[in-house]
């Protein structure tokens, strides 16, 4: 109750503040462009406006911060549904269902899908923070290498969630995956894995890779149209989710919003996890698991409310332990400390009264999240009218820059160009590209902390069954990971094959 | 295409000034004659990157063409290092360089070693800071060392990556005093000092800027600093030196140029290098972003990487991580 006081002091603070005001909106706005554009990402944003709110008060700074980060994550989304150009790597998730969506002329309803489902993510988020964060925040503290390789673990098995037809084909992408993963520096040694001598290989280029697999692949694709028709598209559709639609979706936004919180909350995972584990939670809980992945709006929805609710879970961490989970995170620290305040568990009683004015203002950029999001879906959506023959050299030339643009390096460039010849060739033989992306996330983690985990035990593997945590998630990946193949057993009659028989089971009803 | 392009720059550039400005020594050379773009190679946000971004800031003052920061990153700083060392050596392109210019060679990870480049001033200096929980049983050093004494192999200690500068400071300590520490690395300090909060581990060896917030809120304690002298933020903390042993490791960040960069320009930079740094505005900012301003002159600073070189090259050859 306490909060809540505090908390309307906040609202009314900031009422009296148009610069904030202003300065939250603009900051909103312009994380969304940035997010949307592939290749730059929330931390660059932040980065690059960070000195500018050296001269300004704390609140209007830190507040302009704020909504470049959240409009960041969001912003992700609209090219990812689009075109299938994930902004971020988050956004790879949100690409699957949302593009097929798009391609069945209902790019409106994803996008606004998508909208609803960062709003409420990220504001279900923000309370969380408000009012659970002393409870919660020991949480990250939890974690220790072993419960992040249970993790990673876990997130490796929702390779099985998002194979679409064929379980094996996700399985062999998702190993392609981890193998590529495995270039670079040894992350526990720091010897250089698979380089050929190329200072460039030395961290996979995450990005590029993505950027190809998805974007580039899809316009290698539409070279094989043989006649290039002048023809739009598809259509846009209607761009608000029907009451009953959105009355369905309120299950997959609470448990999203609370796992995205969860996993923000944890140093070292951020939205792409958030995404991946939402999208795969709300499979699990679904009635019709076979839409996934055809253009369901569950998986949108879970997708971005899980990705967007990860900023108040890593704001939580950041804020009471003085700890940042993530890039961005850090970047904003930075930008507490500048202004005097020092994170850490004393911030929000020695500094109660700018904390929670700024936590209030975290909601209002949220609120303008929501309203410029729907107030350019339609403007945004025209994309879509463009004729394929311009709109695909596009984004191809959009692949090109976006690729350089994160570290400014040719190199980059190639890598996702090779990434789209091989990405093409996946999607002509059937096998799915999120698999790999999941695998190049999942992968160093997973091999990194697990490799941690036995140094910290002095090579004892007993930490695989003695912590809770982290037998929890080995045996959630497990049930993840066989679960398909057990409904398989059950359903698999003779000549259909498993993924046919939910499609004539729905044709019957 | 670049080099027709840069004489012809360079053709007008000279026609204009000698038909507008009267010739002068400092002028003869004309540089710089555009921005000056400096290489970072780190991600944007970090403790690197926000250096560079001060000091272009402060730069406008003294460098009327200004100072464009790009991140290189990569590698663990070797991409953006590389690029400096292969840039043109005109002073267009220059780096913010790190201590890791004087640790990558030896590993045999790159192309470069530290000969490579010139030192045209130092920016910003952070010692290594031993960092243990603030209910943990050691008050001292000294109490701190006679456990790891005691129990080889036995303290656990995070440190930001294999081969990076907080890891060769405890080994630098494990060697100079015969321990044995389990070293413990981390994707970067912050998960380290979080693992250390969580318990997970006894101690870190990072800067003192990255445990600040804890220390502040009184869950960790700072043992010792490896600095020359003590700290401003942290007056109360010995350094190694006065607990004798005779220790100073840290990081620094400073500017750099290729080696065959003409004397001029280097002599032009080192200038401006230095009234930036002087700038009390450059000053605050560092301070406000808990690093420690610490100008120090090329030459000098030269001798310190040397010096720092030489060392790295026999320690890591010790503990095996030369090639």
């Amino acid at each position: 109750m306490d909060n809540l006081h505090l908390l309307w002091g906040g609202v009314q603070t900031l009422a009296t503040h148009p610069t904030a005001i202003l300065l939250s909106i603009f900051g909103v706005a312009a994380g969304i462009v940035i997010g949307a554009l592939p290749g730059l990402t929330a931390t660059m944003g932040v980065a690059i406006l960070l000195p500018f709110t050296f001269s300004m008060d704390p609140v209007s700074g830190l507040l302009m911060i704020s909504g470049v980060f959240f409009g960041g994550i969001y912003g992700g989304s609209i090219p990812a549904i689009l075109l299938r150009i994930p902004g971020t790597p988050a956004a790879a998730a949100t690409a699957i269902d949302g593009y097929a969506l798009a391609q069945k002329g209902q790019a409106g309803l994803a996008l606004g899908v998508a909208t609803i489902s960062s709003f409420i993510g990220g504001t279900l988020s923000v309370l969380i923070l408000i009012f659970l964060a002393p409870i919660l925040a020991g949480f990250a503290l939890k974690f220790s290498a072993s419960e992040t390789f249970a993790l990673a673990v876990f997130g490796l098995s929702i390779i099985a969630s998002i194979s679409g037809d064929s379980l094996v084909k996700g399985l062999i992408a998702g190993f392609a995956g981890l193998l590529v993963a495995s270039i670079g520096l040894d992350p526990m040694g720091g010897f250089p894995r698979f380089t050929a001598g190329y200072t460039e290989l030395f961290t996979v280029p995450f990005i590029p890779v993505m950027i190809g697999l998805f974007a580039a692949a899809e316009v290698f694709k539409s070279m094989e149209e043989g006649e290039l028709r002048a023809r739009a598209m598809a259509q846009i559709g209607r761009l608000l989710p029907s009451w009953p639609q959105l009355r369905g979706l309120t299950g997959t936004l609470l448990r999203s919003s609370g796992l995205g919180a969860f996993i923000g909350a944890i140093p070292g995972a951020g939205a792409d996890i958030a995404a991946y584990v939402s999208y795969n939670e709300a499979r699990r809980f679904s009635r019709t698991p076979e839409n996934f992945g055809k253009g369901e709006i569950a998986a949108i929805s879970a997708c971005e409310a899980g990705g967007n609710a990860c900023t108040g879970g890593a704001l939580m961490t950041m804020m009471t332990l003085g700890i940042p989970g993530d890039a961005v995170t850090a970047v904003m620290m930075g930008a507490l400390v500048v202004q005097g305040l020092q994170p850490g568990p004393l911030l929000f009683t020695d500094h109660a009264e700018l904390v929670f004015t700024l936590l209030a203002g975290m909601l209002f950029c949220y609120l303008v999240l929501l309203a410029l999001g729907l107030g350019s879906l339609r403007f945004i959506g025209r994309v879509l009218m463009m004729p394929r023959s311009v709109l695909m050299p596009l984004v191809l030339l959009l692949c090109v820059v976006g690729a350089y643009a994160i570290n400014n390096s040719v190199f980059d460039i190639g890598i996702m160009l090779a990434a789209g010849v091989v990405g093409y060739f996946m999607q002509r033989w059937g096998f799915p590209a999120s698999p790999v992306v999941l695998a190049l996330i999942m992968g160093p983690m997973a091999e990194a902390s697990f490799r941690r985990a036995l140094s910290l035990s002095n090579g004892s593997y007993d930490f695989l069954w003695t912590r809770p945590i982290t037998v929890a998630l080995l045996a959630l990946a497990a049930v993840t990971l066989l679960l398909p193949l057990l409904r398989r057993r059950k359903g698999g009659g003779p000549g259909g094959t498993p993924e046919a028989l939910p499609a004539t089971a729905a044709g019957k009803e | 295409m670049e080099l027709t392009h840069r004489s012809k720059l360079k053709l007008l550039a000279g026609l204009g000034a000698a038909a507008i400005l009267p010739a002068g020594p400092a002028l003869a050379q004309g540089y710089p004659r555009r921005p000056v773009e400096l290489i970072v190679p780190f991600a944007p946000g970090g403790g690197t990157d926000l250096v560079a971004r001060a000091f272009a800031d402060a730069a406008k003052a003294h460098l009327e063409r200004g100072i464009g920061v790009v991140n290189r990153t990569g590698g663990g700083g070797a991409v953006g290092l590389s690029e400096i060392m292969a840039a043109r050596p005109d002073g267009y392109k220059i780096g913010l360089g790190t201590v890791e210019l004087a640790m990558l060679p030896h590993m045999g990870l790159v192309r470069f070693s530290a000969d490579d480049f010139l030192p045209v001033a130092r920016l910003n200096a952070e010692p290594s800071a031993v960092t243990v929980k603030a209910d943990a049983p050691w008050k001292t050093l000294g109490e701190y060392l006679e456990h790891a004494k005691a129990n080889p192999g036995k303290i656990r200690v995070g440190n930001s990556g294999t081969g990076a500068i907080w890891h060769l400071a405890t080994e630098a300590l494990a060697d100079k005093l015969g321990l044995r520490f389990n070293n413990i690395p981390y994707e970067g300090a912050a998960p380290a000092v979080t693992a250390l909060l969580g318990g997970h581990i006894e101690a870190v060896a990072v800067s003192p800027a990255e445990v600040s917030a804890q220390v502040q809120a009184g869950q960790m304690r700072i043992l010792g600093v490896m600095a020359e002298q003590r700290l401003e933020a942290f007056p109360d903390v010995p350094t190694f030196r006065e607990s004798g042993t005779d220790l100073a490791i840290g990081t620094w960040r400073g500017i750099f140029v290729p080696k065959r960069t003409p004397a001029e320009v280097v002599e032009t930079l080192r200038q401006v290098a230095r009234r930036t740094a002087e700038e009390q505005a450059f000053r605050d900012t560092l301070k406000k972003l808990n690093l420690t301003w610490a100008y120090l002159d090329g030459p000098q600073f030269a001798e310190q990487v040397k010096a720092e070189d030489a060392t790295f090259k026999a320690l890591m050859t010790r503990i095996g991580l030369a090639r």
